[in-house]
Formats: structure tokens, C-alpha cells, sequence
């Protein structure tokens, strides 16, 4: 590590410890607002939990619970708030270490390997994910320990965080796929490796909830059937609202299937470029799951940077800035429109909801199209050739 | 995609791809042209509006009867001449005397206790047939807003009230307001009322201020005032039941003042006229003198201002008296809350209006323009690869964080210490730096970058304002357009252009030319501090915006056309100088 990789890792501690002290009310602010935190993510609900745990209630019969057990038991470890505040931090600035340490990974990545760091640490929307304290931190956490520990060989390592993310969030266990193409040597350890650790995860809640499964619904059965319905940047809570009863249970399996659906496909078609397989399911997740926040789409954005030598082949990196820019400022205006004004209705917010959904297609469409232009070109991009008009 | 992708084709069959990169300047500034013609020139035409209806049927304007008539005459009168000879009181000693009157009708009454703006009195008339969760208001400030004493419609806010708790028909329970003005001290009621008053009646739905200075019998016709502050508006409904209703009586409306003369006339220009009377309306709303409506903004209350204007005329005031009652019968009648989508909407005349679809167009025009001029600044810096890790984006975007920090450091100074004729002055000599320090040549691509960072950043700020205050968003959009023609200064004849565009493109200078040209109420320097004031006193954004989201892309443009501020040769304290200057 030297200098300069240093100095991205303190500025990261800094920045977001700083804002969290000088601000002390952004935190509040943002755990409230819908695009930074969901029912299954907020640090408000957290602490809720953390309070019933202090004091002996159930935690998930209330049904007001929706982290998972272990998480609230750490987190009722912290007493004070400024500890707290570092954990956040120094999730957060691991992160930032952990993505130098990919970029050193490659050798023909075209950039200092402190830059992807940088910018993961100078993107607003991580920073006031973190600044937020929502659980995502935790959970991109794992995946990006995952993911540097399958690029460095290290499979039991992998293994384990990708349990620990699916612990947190469901989701990643997905990814799990993409990094059997990152590890072609020890699928069959990998897989057994994350069940196990899974399975002790889940064995581990099961003793500290009382003896109790009914975790498991409140934690991932509300990921799986959307039954919190909460406005969120995600693409479908909008129809649970306006649908009619008997079509929901239908829709629900289509949009898990949706989800399921470009994992496999991904990895089998790059399976020889596993890392940019990886970052595509990722991409995938965190256009189609149930309750997605900013800090996840800022934490994939984080990964263009990865892809350096595509550059040239992408096609609407101006339009995918403009729409993330407007998405940030114009899903604060018209939540505010709908729910504060009531001049605007529910109409205003899914709009924008998927405008940003638009905004995480065009990049993902702009990283298989480049993709696949480098291949046709056998590697070394050759920007000159035409091949569609543009 | 399948169809951007088709789109994309056939632009490039066409060859339209290089073509429109070498109109982009033309094309912005085309764009800006259509959004100003769109709103001036074509929506007054035949067919672009249309007339108003009312979309919820339960409110029924006019269906019944209205009784506020002979029988009221008299006890009105009576309690004109009380409140007339009240003049001299304090609004304290005052409305104990009216406090007193409202419990003789059995009205639950309370005082509201604002060291800064004085006394309130309210009374809860409770519905003899709803739960009591939600309630009408009806407000008359003691001055108006032009601090008259109002003695017509405290008398008829009075009467009305008696005249209500005599009747079992309301189903929302009515509260009366007697703030000291319309402005401050109701907005501080309205606070009160939603966060600490221990006498509440529910949720407020609707709000009517009464507006009738003077003890005069008879009057011409009525104003109507709807626009809120921070571009709200009333539902649309509420605002065509009143208009309604006062033409179902016989009198004329005009809406937002305009004047007697000019409000009989139905032609094109009447009709371009009232709307951007009003538009101008919507924009100026917390800063020209409020009627009341505007204190009501924010906590989901439609609410509107009566005014009686004229000392003589066909119309007595119990006439005006029914236009609040059947208002209230109509909204008595509400089940559910005001229909949804209408409430956004410009007024044409009365009876005309145009919906939100219609005239956004306008306001988006300005904001493509700016994006398009932003566009071509990058395009033409030859950065458009890689935007984000370019070493000079990436300065560019350096610089305007400290023009935005500085901009919200002035506006917070100049909340402090108004000395308006110095924010001006250093914003002229800012405007006039290129002048001296510019030199001719051709545009380093910093100075692209620089632009582009500021267009891109207006183009997002017009962009946010656009649904939630289209009049200041078109505002901004016309005001600061001038920008976009500040161009490389290739001889001194485009030095001093450049200088008179940033002159007028300026928030300060130019929002003030055209209050000067367009707004009596507000000549000279006055409109800074009201600004500021509007800002403190009444929670109205505009200062803010103006200052936050306009300033610092100018302060960028006019450091773009500077040179010696971002290249190499020691520029950063010239940079600071002038800025700090103007904070004073």
C-alpha cells in the first residue's frame, strides 16, 4: 500500500466520519428519505431492533423487523454512537481498500490503482449511503470481499463472504454463479464452503431468536413476496399498488424469476472474462431486486472505472450521466410532490424510479455491447471500425 | 433500447449526426426561442386552452340556495360599526371584543400569542354532522395586504360566522381567523396551528381570505388570488367554484389584479396578458405584497383571497357575503379530498385554462437549451470520452464547488447585512472583468469545461424546479439565457458583448431590470431585501434558488470568459478577490 492508495483510505475515513459529525441531522434526513433507505435496510429499524433485543421482546413478531438476526445482535454490541458511526466508516473505507487491491489485480487496467478507490470514495451517493448507516454497507461489503478473494484464489475466503452477503441480503447468494466462473478450480469447495457457512449462519439466528424460525419470513420471505410495499427506487412495488389481488401472487413469481432469469446466461456467455460476468449479475441485481437503494447503485458504478479499455466502445455514457444526475435531484422533488404537497401522485415518483432504471440499463447494455465489440475485435479495441453506424 | 437504437439508425442514415453537432448553438439557442414563444405567442391561441370545468362533481357550486342576504344586512352593519370604531385599538384589545361577540353564538374561541407578529383570535365553529376531523377556514386579516383597515371583511367574517353556527349543515367543522396581517403573522397561525394551538378542528381543507377594506356599502367587482408561495397552487376546483359562484351572482371576477379596464376584454392579447400576469404571479408570490392565500401554503390547504375592489357599484356586501358561503357549502360537500392532477395550471382568463402538459413544454425548452450549450462546450473542449477523469473536468468541477460555496456564503451574508446597491456593484464589476483582464484569441478548453460544468448544472437546477415552481423555472430559464451567447472573445467587439450579456444574465441585475420594467411594487432595490425577507418571514425558496442555483453558474461563465483566473500563471487570488469583496 503506499502513499497515495493511503491517503484515498484516510480521505474515505475522513469524509464519511466528518459529514456524519458536522451533520449530525443528515443522518436522520436520509434514513428517512426512500431513496437511500428501505424497510429491509434502514438504520431506524436497526435500532428498533436492537431496543427490542435489549430488552427481551421477540423481534420479529411485531413484523416491523427486517434485518437479519446476527446483524441486530452486533449491532446491540455498540453502545455509543460514535462507535457506531466508525463501524459505518470503516465498513465503508474497507470497501474503498478493497477496490485498490482489485485494480492491482490487473495488469493492463490503464489507470493508477488508486483511482478506482478515488472515485468510489468521491461518489456522492455512496457517501451518503454510508452517511446514512444503511445495513447495504455491510452487505456490499461481503461482495466486494468476495469478489477480491475469488480474484485472488483465495476460494474459501470467497466462499464465506458471498454467505454472509446472501445472509444479509438474499440477493448475492446469486452471485455465487459468477464466482464459480472466477474460481474454475474449486467449484465443488466453493459451493459446499458457502452452503455450510450459510447453513451455520442461519443455524446461529435460529438459537439466538429463541429457538425460533420465524426470522427467516420477516428477513428474506419479504424480500421474496414484496410484502412490505413501500415506495422505492425499485421497479415493482408500483404494481403490487395498482394491481388487482388475484393477479399478485402470478406477478410475484414473475419478478423473482426475472431476477433469477440473466445470472446463468451472464456467466455462461463470459464465462472467459469472469470478473466482468461478475460485475454484469451484480449490475443485473441491482436493476431487477425488490427493495434497491442508491448505495447500491452508486457501489455498482463504482466498478465502471474496471473497465477502462471498453471505454471507447461505450455509446451512451452521456446519456447514462444525465440520467443518474437527474435522477438524484428529481426523485427528492417529486417524492416531495406526492407525499408532502400532495399535488403530485405516486405516477411522479415511479416515473423516476425508472428513469434511474433506465439510467442502470443503459450502462449495462453499454457493457455488453463494449464487451462484445472488443471480442469481435480479438482484444485490441479498434475504434475505427464501424460496425453498426455509430 | 430496440428504439433508441432505431432512432440512432435512422439519424445516422440521414447523416444528421455531424450536422447537428455543428448546429448545437443554433439548436440551443432555437430551443430557448421556442420555449419563450411557446408559452407567450401560442397558448393564448384558439384551441392550445380550455375552459375550466369542475372536475369533482360532488361540489356542486350554486346548486342551493344562498341565504346570507336582507336578514344579515343589518346585524352586518352593526358589527361594522363596532369594528370601525376599533380602528385605534390594538389587535389584541380587538379581538377580545370580537372574542367576546363569538362566544354569544356559542363559538369555542382561543388567542394565538406571536412575539413578533402580534395576536391571533380563532374560533372553532364545531359540525353539528361530521367526526370534526377535517375543517374550512375562513380568514380575515385585520389590515389587508396593502395595510388598509378592514372593516368589510372582519364585519363579514363576524356575520358569517353567526350566520353559520345558527345553520346544521356543515359537516367540516369552520374556523375563523382574525390575524393582524395577512402575511407573517397568519403564516405564523397557520405554523401554530399544525404543530402547538391546543384548540384545533382537524385538518384544514380549504382556506378563504376575506378582503374588504373600508366601510363602504357597495362595490364594483372581485379579485381573485390564488398563487401560493414555492409555485403551489390551489386545487383548480376550489378556484373555479369561487369563480363560479361570484359569476353566478352577477359580478365580475379579474384574477391576480388585473385591472378593471382591461379584465372585460377577451381577445388574444387579454388573454396572453392575464396569463403572464399571472405567471409573473407564481413567481414573485411571498415577495410583491401577499393577500393571505400565500400563508397557507405547504400544509395541503387550498386557499384562495376575495377581494372587493371599488368604493361604488351595482353590488351591496352581502352579495360578496355569499360568495364565502356557497364556497363553504361546496366544499362542505367534499367526501374525499380535492381531485388529484389539477393542480397544476395557468389561468388564461376566468373561465380559461391551460393543464400542466400544455405548458411545461415551455419551461423544459429552457432547460434542453441549456443541456444542448452544455453539450457543445464539451464536445468542442474534446474531453467527450472520458468526462469524468479528465484532470481539466475535473478542475472545472473544483472551481464550481467553490462558486457554489461562495454563493451560499452570500446568501446567508446578505440575509445579515443588506446593502443591495453593493451586491449589485460587485456583480457589475464581475460582469465587467473580462473587459480588462480578457484577453482575445481563441477558447482554451478550460474555459469550455468551465461552461459546460455551469449549463449542465442550470440545466439540472431548471430541470428540479420544473413541477414543483414552473413560473420560476421559466424565469430563471428566460433571465439567464443571455449566458449561452457569451462566446470566445475573438476581437473587442466581443469583449464588450460578452460584458453586456453577463450584465444581463446576472440573478441580481437582471431579476431587478425586469422588476423595474414589469412590477410598480417593487422599484429600485427593494426586491433584494424583500427576497430575503419573503425567505425569513414566510419560508418562500426564491432567494435560495436564485442564490444557489443560478449564481454559481454564472460566477463560472464569467470566469470562463476571464483567463487569467484558471490557467497556471497564479490566478487563484484574483479569483477569490472580487467574490469576497461582494459578500460585504
Amino acid at each position: 500500500m503506499n502513499l497515495r492508495e493511503l491517503q484515498v483510505v484516510l480521505v474515505c475515513l475522513a469524509s464519511r466520519f466528518g459529514a456524519a459529525a458536522v451533520f449530525p441531522l443528515l443522518q436522520q434526513q436520509l434514513d428517512k428519505s426512500v431513496e437511500f433507505s428501505t424497510p429491509v435496510t434502514s438504520f431506524r429499524s436497526l435500532q428498533e431492533g436492537v431496543f427490542l433485543l435489549r430488552n427481551d421482546f421477540p423481534l420479529y413478531s411485531g413484523g416491523v423487523m427486517h434485518h437479519a438476526p446476527l446483524l441486530v445482535a452486533l449491532m446491540s454490541s455498540f453502545n455509543s454512537n460514535t462507535l457506531i458511526s466508525l463501524l459505518f466508516t470503516c465498513a465503508d473505507s474497507a470497501i474503498a481498500y478493497q477496490l485498490i487491491a482489485m485494480a492491482k489485480c490487473f495488469q493492463n487496467l490503464h489507470l493508477p490503482a488508486w483511482v478506482p478507490g478515488a472515485l468510489y470514495v468521491i461518489n456522492p451517493l455512496v457517501l451518503l449511503s454510508s452517511v446514512s448507516r444503511s445495513s447495504v454497507v455491510f452487505s456490499n461489503l461481503a461482495i466486494s470481499t468476495a469478489l477480491l478473494s475469488a480474484l485472488q484464489g483465495k476460494a474459501v475466503l470467497s466462499a464465506a463472504s458471498i454467505a454472509v452477503a446472501a445472509y444479509l441480503s438474499l440477493y448475492p447468494l446469486l452471485l455465487l454463479v459468477p464466482i464459480l466462473t472466477l474460481l474454475p478450480k474449486d467449484r465443488f469447495k466453493t459451493v459446499a464452503i458457502t452452503f455450510t457457512t450459510l447453513a451455520g449462519l442461519l443455524l446461529s439466528s435460529y438459537k439466538i431468536n429463541d429457538e425460533n424460525w420465524n426470522y427467516l419470513f420477516s428477513t428474506y420471505g419479504v424480500i421474496i413476496t414484496f410484502s412490505k410495499i413501500i415506495p422505492n427506487l425499485g421497479l415493482w412495488w408500483y404494481f403490487f399498488v395498482e394491481l388487482f389481488e388475484m393477479f399478485i401472487p402470478f406477478f410475484k413469481a414473475v419478478f423473482n424469476l426475472f431476477v433469477v432469469s440473466c445470472i446463468i446466461p451472464f456467466s455462461l456467455r463470459f464465462h472467459k472474462q469472469p470478473f466482468y460476468a461478475f460485475i454484469l449479475c451484480l449490475c443485473w441485481i441491482t436493476l431487477t431486486k425488490s427493495y434497491p437503494t442508491l448505495g447500491e447503485g452508486g457501489f455498482l458504478l463504482s466498478f465502471v472505472p474496471f473497465f477502462r479499455p471498453l471505454f471507447g466502445y461505450f455509446r451512451y455514457s452521456v446519456i447514462s450521466t444525465l440520467l443518474f444526475i437527474h435522477v438524484s435531484v428529481l426523485s427528492p422533488v417529486f417524492y416531495h410532490l406526492w407525499v408532502d404537497l400532495g399535488s403530485g401522485n405516486s405516477n411522479f415518483f415511479y416515473a423516476i424510479s425508472l428513469v434511474y432504471a433506465l439510467g442502470l440499463a443503459t450502462v449495462l447494455v453499454d457493457l455488453v455491447w463494449a464487451m462484445l465489440r472488443i471480442e469481435y475485435d480479438k482484444g485490441k479495441p479498434n475504434l475505427n471500425l464501424k460496425l453498426t453506424p455509430i | 433500447m430496440a428504439l433508441i437504437e432505431k432512432l440512432q439508425r435512422r439519424i445516422i442514415d440521414l447523416g444528421l449526426l455531424p450536422r447537428i453537432v455543428r448546429f448545437l448553438p443554433k439548436l440551443s439557442i432555437l430551443c430557448g426561442i421556442l420555449g419563450l414563444c411557446w408559452l407567450t405567442l401560442l397558448l393564448p391561441l384558439e384551441g392550445q386552452y380550455r375552459h375550466t370545468y369542475i372536475s369533482e362533481n360532488a361540489l356542486m357550486p350554486s346548486q342551493a340556495y344562498s341565504y346570507f342576504r336582507e336578514t344579515e344586512w343589518n346585524i352586518l352593519r352593526g358589527y361594522r360599526t363596532q369594528i370601525k370604531a376599533l380602528e385605534q385599538k390594538s389587535s389584541k384589545e380587538r379581538n377580545e371584543i370580537v372574542a367576546s361577540w363569538f362566544q354569544e353564538f356559542g363559538a369555542k374561541t382561543a388567542f394565538y400569542e406571536d412575539e413578533l407578529h402580534g395576536n391571533t383570535m380563532y374560533g372553532v365553529l364545531h359540525a353539528p354532522r361530521g367526526d370534526g376531523t377535517e375543517a374550512m377556514v375562513l380568514a380575515a386579516p385585520w389590515h389587508n395586504g396593502d395595510g388598509e383597515y378592514n372593516i368589510g371583511g372582519t364585519a363579514l367574517a363576524t356575520a358569517l360566522s353567526r350566520f353559520f353556527s345558527r345553520w346544521p349543515v356543515w359537516s367540516k367543522n369552520i374556523i375563523v381567523v382574525f390575524s393582524d396581517d395577512p402575511e407573517a403573522s397568519l403564516r405564523s397561525w397557520v405554523h401554530a396551528y399544525h404543530t402547538s394551538l391546543d384548540l384545533t378542528g382537524g385538518s384544514i381543507e380549504s382556506a378563504v381570505v376575506l378582503d374588504y377594506p373600508g366601510s363602504n356599502d357597495f362595490f364594483k367587482y372581485v379579485e381573485i388570488y390564488y398563487a401560493g408561495l414555492n409555485g403551489e397552487l390551489p386545487n383548480l376546483d376550489l378556484v373555479n367554484v369561487a369563480v363560479h359562484i361570484t359569476e353566478h351572482e352577477g359580478m365580475r371576477v379579474s384574477l391576480n389584479g388585473v385591472s378593471e379596464e382591461e379584465m372585460n376584454e377577451r381577445d388574444y392579447f387579454a388573454k396572453m396578458k392575464t396569463m403572464m400576469v399571472g405567471v409573473k404571479k407564481m413567481a414573485l408570490s411571498g415577495v410583491q405584497s401577499c393577500y393571505g392565500n400565500e400563508a397557507f401554503s405547504g400544509w395541503r390547504i387550498q386557499a384562495i383571497v376575495l377581494r372587493a375592489r371599488g368604493n361604488d357599484g351595482p353590488f351591496d356586501i352581502t352579495t360578496f357575503g355569499r360568495i364565502p358561503e356557497a364556497t363553504f357549502r361546496s366544499v362542505n360537500n367534499l367526501l374525499e379530498k380535492f381531485h388529484q392532477s389539477f393542480f397544476f395550471y395557468l389561468l388564461l382568463a376566468p373561465r380559461y385554462f391551460v393543464s400542466i402538459a400544455s405548458y411545461l413544454p415551455a419551461a423544459v425548452a429552457f432547460s434542453i437549451s441549456f443541456i444542448l450549450a452544455a453539450l457543445n462546450c464539451v464536445l468542442k473542449s474534446g474531453s467527450s470520452n472520458a468526462p469524468v477523469l479528465s484532470v481539466q473536468s475535473l478542475s472545472a468541477i473544483i472551481y464550481f464547488t467553490i462558486a457554489l460555496l461562495l454563493s451560499f456564503a452570500l446568501s446567508i451574508l446578505f440575509s445579515h447585512w443588506q446593502y443591495s446597491s453593493l451586491l449589485v456593484f460587485c456583480n457589475a464589476a464581475i460582469a465587467c472583468a473580462p473587459l480588462i483582464f480578457g484577453r482575445k484569441g481563441t477558447e482554451a478548453s478550460h474555459s469550455h469545461q468551465f461552461k459546460a460544468v455551469a449549463f449542465l448544472y442550470l440545466s439540472v437546477v431548471l430541470t428540479s424546479l420544473l413541477v414543483i415552481n414552473f413560473a420560476l423555472a421559466f424565469g430563471i430559464g428566460v433571465l439567464a439565457f443571455p449566458l449561452i451567447l457569451v462566446k470566445a472573445p475573438t476581437n473587442s467587439r466581443q469583449l464588450v458583448k460578452n460584458t453586456i450579456l453577463l450584465l444581463l444574465s446576472n440573478p441580481f441585475i437582471s431579476t431587478l431590470l425586469f422588476v423595474n420594467a414589469f412590477e410598480p411594487q417593487l422599484s429600485g432595490f427593494i426586491l433584494l431585501p424583500r427576497l430575503v425577507q419573503a425567505w425569513q418571514k414566510l419560508g418562500c425558496w426564491t432567494w435560495s434558488v436564485i442564490c444557489i442555483g443560478w449564481l454559481p453558474s454564472w460566477l463560472l461563465v464569467a470566469c470562463s470568459s476571464i483567463p487569467v483566473l484558471y490557467q497556471p500563471t497564479g490566478g487563484f487570488g484574483q479569483r477569490l478577490g472580487p467574490s469576497t469583496k461582494k459578500t460585504q
